[in-house]
């Protein structure tokens, strides 16, 4: 019993992850129809920010030697929360410069996110190269940082990471409901041409969408470095699980792809823990067959059925 | 695009024939007159067209967006190599394993996701292109495989034994030359007509009695087919399999190329296979691979990709540059005015109509007193 419990506990962590950049990935395909497979790239890239901050002069580390912009090294909860603002004004900017003139043709508005893709991740590699760095977690992370509980080790940088998570995410959640914003974004996402008769200012509310989504992928990859530690290809495995757990969402539930974050992250830890023949590696290979299982049963996800059929 | 043109006249039709034999000449003379190295990536150009053909049929074709095409050819490798070790295939033969593999595996990943919007797909491909790695790791080891079996040209074609990379480059080129044939044959046929509606007008093509779902499965079963056999005709010339042959950046770049230089001809595949296979060549002959900082960035693979892909996303949003060369005029306009005589006349009238509404709304643009009482009722 307490392996399982640890089990569990273990998968806290990369759920967060996981759930953040599904959620964040379900928001922007709402609200634009376009599958943004750079969600991933762009929470490295601000990953890359954030340790530049949190580096201070470093001979390693190209533009954080430059102190007289960036002063000293700042503590890592600014280092994130910098990050986070840097990439909320990317993610408009992609919006409103890359998607926006061609949203209108889905195979050019996702070569286009590809294209990002592929941009960043050159970027990364030539400015920082391609070694593994540390970024540090804003949470305690000693031995000694942790509750036994039924035998169970739980790090107090998991619960951190995941009370965070579910924190920012429902603030999101409150934003949408609560607030005029939140209900102009709703109206968008359901009837794009009824909000523009209604005057609300929809290319707004899509590049508000676009930051926020990339706001929630910045902090999932700043709080997730301290756990996975950061290189390029840092959110390659993270990418594929987010966009697993929002397909259970049928790409259009932010809270069916939370809960799809943390189920498949809980599906990852006990399939690698009490199956012999798979590593750790493998098991994303078996996620995925659990998605196309899913997918051949039921294939609009947890999605009631005659929702995901209007979207075809 | 159309997957046929009646009108294709014949200039045009000589124009193809001279391309064709010059690229067939260029084989015979690459094959004899080029390095084993050059003629080798020659042979993997021409077997990776197959591959780009089948995106081209996807993306062009169907509208539909794979961004596993390298993992469907590395399952293709798998196939044929594990077909000659394991089974004792003939190594000849050995391509049609990648075919059947291929094949299969497209069908697999097209079945859920196909009843699906279209970025289902997307997402599947873009999974398996992560996962065949991590799976090729895991079932043969870190180590490469070695293909147990040689390419020996029979007495009749005067190649010598040690030259074994001309006759690879014959066999490859004599497959890909017959499969790209079939399916241009195919896609000029119904099936390439069914395929275009399906893309464009679905609902209509239903109507009209065209299975879609059924015919973009086959239409995401031949692309992976073609992959595989693409996989398949990489063993011959390379021998050997591991997983670091075909990761993910493979897959999109693949993508990047097939959007950028499809068209409504399969033989738009041919640039984008060479690009892929000698770009990097290139870029390490001028030694750029090892440049840092911010011209290192401008130099690397990686921004070349990424620039293509941007400007094929704003040029031709999406249809790729060989979409540019295919803009053709309409023909027989002449007749369609005589013969619509009725129809062009009150199209005519609708003009002038329009022509009369503009002067009247610049008329009362010009009269604030009108206007602003026209404005409470608007």
């Amino acid at each position: 019993m307490s392996l399982f419990l640890q089990r569990t506990f273990d998968s806290l962590a990369n759920g967060s992850a996981y759930a953040a950049l599904a959620v964040a990935i379900s928001m922007v395909f709402r609200s634009t129809g376009v599958l943004n497979l750079a969600q991933g790239q762009l929470a490295m890239f601000s990953t890359y920010i954030a340790l530049v901050f949190a580096t201070g002069p470093s001979p390693y580390l190209k533009f954080s030697s430059n102190t007289d912009v960036l002063g000293a090294a700042w503590p890592i909860w600014a280092a994130i929360l910098g990050a986070v603002v840097i990439s909320m004004v990317i993610g408009a900017f992609t919006e409103r410069v890359i998607i926006r003139p061609i949203s209108a043709d889905p195979v050019a508005a996702i070569g286009a996110t590809l294209g990002l893709y592929l941009l960043l991740g050159a970027f990364v590699r030539k400015q920082w190269g391609g070694r593994t760095m540390f970024l540090g977690s804003p949470f305690p992370q000693t031995v000694d940082d942790r509750w036994d509980i039924g035998g169970a080790r739980l790090w107090h940088d998991s619960v951190g990471i995941t009370l965070t998570m579910i924190g920012v995410l429902g603030l999101l959640a409150v934003l949408q409901r609560r607030t005029k914003v939140g209900l102009a974004f709703r109206a968008v996402t359901s009837n794009r041409t009824g909000s523009l008769m209604v005057g609300i200012r929809v290319s707004r509310v899509l590049m508000l969408g676009w930051a926020l989504a990339a706001g929630i992928g910045a902090l999932a990859g700043g709080l997730i470095a301290g756990e996975i530690n950061v290189r390029p290809d840092m959110m390659g495995r993270l990418l594929i699980f987010g966009l697993a757990a929002a397909t259970l969402g049928g790409l259009r539930s932010p809270v069916l792809a939370f809960v799809g974050g943390y189920l498949f992250a809980f599906l990852e830890t006990m399939l690698g823990g009490y199956v012999s023949f798979i590593d750790s590696q493998v098991t994303l290979v078996w996620a995925l067959l659990v998605l196309i299982v899913v997918l051949f049963v039921r294939p609009s996800g947890l999605l009631p059925r005659s929702e995901a059929w209007q979207q075809r | 695009m159309t997957a046929r043109n009646p009108a294709t006249s014949t200039p045009l039709r000589i124009v193809w024939v001279v391309i064709s034999l010059a690229f067939v000449v260029l084989s015979v003379r690459v094959g004899f007159g080029a390095t084993p190295k050059i003629v080798t990536d020659f042979s993997n150009s021409i077997a990776l067209s197959l591959a780009f053909g089948g995106l081209v049929l996807l993306t062009h074709y169907l509208g539909l967006l794979s961004l596993g095409q390298g993992a469907l050819v590395g399952v293709g490798a798998y196939a044929a190599l594990h077909a000659v070790n394991d089974f004792g295939a003939p190594v000849v033969w050995m391509p049609l394993a990648g075919l059947l593999a291929g094949t299969l595996v497209g069908a697999i990943v097209a079945i859920p996701s196909l009843r699906l919007p279209k970025a289902y797909l997307a997402l599947l491909t873009l999974s398996l292109a992560v996962a065949y790695p991590i799976i090729l790791k895991q079932v043969d080891g870190n180590l490469p495989v070695t293909l147990d079996g040689e390419f020996v040209a029979p007495s009749w074609t005067g190649i010598a034994e040690e030259d074994e990379h001309i006759w690879e480059l014959f066999l490859v080129t004599i497959y890909a030359s017959a499969a790209l044939f079939l399916v241009q044959g195919l896609l000029r046929g119904p099936i390439g007509r069914a395929f275009i509606a399906s893309r464009d007008e679905p609902e209509a093509a239903r109507a009209f009695g065209v299975p879609v779902y059924r015919l973009r499965l086959y239409g995401v079963a031949l692309s992976g087919g073609m992959a595989g056999l693409a996989g398949g005709l990489l063993m011959i010339p390379t021998n050997f399999n591991d997983f670091t042959h075909y990761p993910e950046e493979l897959s999109i770049k693949m993508f990047a190329l097939a959007i950028a230089f499809g068209g409504s001809r399969l033989i738009s595949s041919v640039p984008a296979a060479l690009i892929l296979i000698f770009l990097p060549v290139w870029l390490i002959d001028r030694n750029w691979v090892v440049e840092y900082g911010w011209v290192g960035l401008f130099k690397s693979e990686g921004f070349i990709y990424a620039a293509l892909l941007l400007a094929t996303a704003y040029l031709t949003r999406g249809k790729g540059f060989m979409h540019l060369f295919e803009r053709r005029k309409p023909r027989n306009i002449e007749t369609a005015v005589t013969t619509n005589r009725g129809a062009s006349l009150v199209a005519d009238q609708l003009v002038a109509l329009e022509n009369q509404l503009n002067r009247i709304e610049g008329f009362v643009g010009e009269r604030p007193d009108i206007s602003s009482r026209q404005e409470p009722n608007d």
